[in-house]
């Protein structure tokens, strides 16, 4: 696998598009590509944050939001392992 | 599908540029008002166990989030209860969120989703949702981005640029990428479900996704 085909497959994998098949040669191409491969995977998470945003929000309700922090609050801080 | 990428789920959109500034100088993913503190600033305050610090990025960011979920699931209630663990699972995991390695968006996003689509799968609905994503595609079949007007574009707002990125494609490629993204679909998962060759669904998503990363690049330098 050169390394335009492994970029490639470094954006399917990100949203989990690889096939179980193509996801052994991706990692065999990963090992080989090292550093310049982490990296790049790492720039094509971008692509998640991409679609997200380009969703008109939806509000979510305002409850939900107070139960959420009744919860948080409610456990206070976690207490350090004995 | 449990995918390799959602198993593993870390920061998420490090990119060469923001890779070069420091953290507690990257910049938040939407518009935020003067002088309030950053999306990595908030990480870290949440990561110490400041609930304030959480309540501001809900604020900031349940909107987006919501709408991914709803994406996936398609029901507005179960979205709020997702919504509420998805964040309930930020405040518990937000050790694991490195700013060296991407923006605090990109890592709730990829979280969220891995969340959702599991939900969905639980749920046994996919056959439901199915149905009612063919039913919105055949009834608006580029209803997956929003409309964007050119006055927003100017705006320089982030989203109507995204969306513009990904409205370019071609109306196939953004089916097939709509699929494997927001339903989780796996490539056979997707040639089985429209009658494209299995082939031809991994051309439309290669070429379809180099085309979005490279226009997301082309963002970056112009922002």
């Amino acid at each position: 696998m050169n390394f335009e085909e492994f970029q490639n497959s470094a954006r399917l994998y990100v949203i989990g598009a690889l096939e179980p098949e193509e996801l052994q040669d991706f990692e065999g191409a990963r090992k080989q590509y090292g550093t310049a491969a982490e990296d790049f995977i790492q720039q094509c998470y971008a692509l998640h944050e991409a679609f997200a945003l380009s969703l008109k929000p939806a509000k979510a309700s305002e409850a939900i939001k107070n139960r959420l922090m009744a919860m948080v609050r409610e456990r206070g801080p976690k207490q350090p392992p004995a | 599908m449990s995918s390799a990428a959602d198993s593993n789920v870390q920061a998420s959109s490090g990119g060469e540029v923001e890779a070069e500034i420091p953290p507690q100088k990257m910049a938040s993913s939407v518009p935020i008002e003067l002088g309030a503190p950053s999306d990595v600033d908030l990480m870290l305050r949440i990561q110490a166990e400041d609930a304030d610090a959480l309540s501001q990025l809900y604020d900031r960011y349940d909107g987006i989030l919501k709408a991914l979920i709803l994406r996936i699931i398609h029901n507005d209630t179960e979205a709020d209860d997702l919504l509420q663990e998805v964040f309930l699972e930020i405040w518990n995991q937000a050790k694991n969120f490195s700013p060296q390695k991407g923006k605090p968006l990109g890592w709730m996003v990829t979280l969220t989703r891995r969340r959702a689509i599991d939900a969905l799968r639980k749920k046994q609905a996919y056959n439901r949702a199915e149905e009612r994503l063919q039913a919105e595609t055949e009834q608006q079949p580029l209803a997956w981005v929003e409309n964007v007007t050119d006055k927003e574009i100017r705006a320089g707002d982030t989203r109507a640029l995204m969306a513009k990125v990904i409205n370019s494609l071609p109306e196939a490629q953004q089916q097939v990428i709509e699929l494997a993204f927001f339903q989780g679909m796996s490539q056979r998962e997707i040639a089985f479900h429209t009658n494209i060759p299995l082939g031809t669904v991994k051309t439309r998503l290669e070429l379809g996704l180099k085309k979005i990363y490279d226009g997301l690049k082309e963002l970056k330098d112009e922002l």
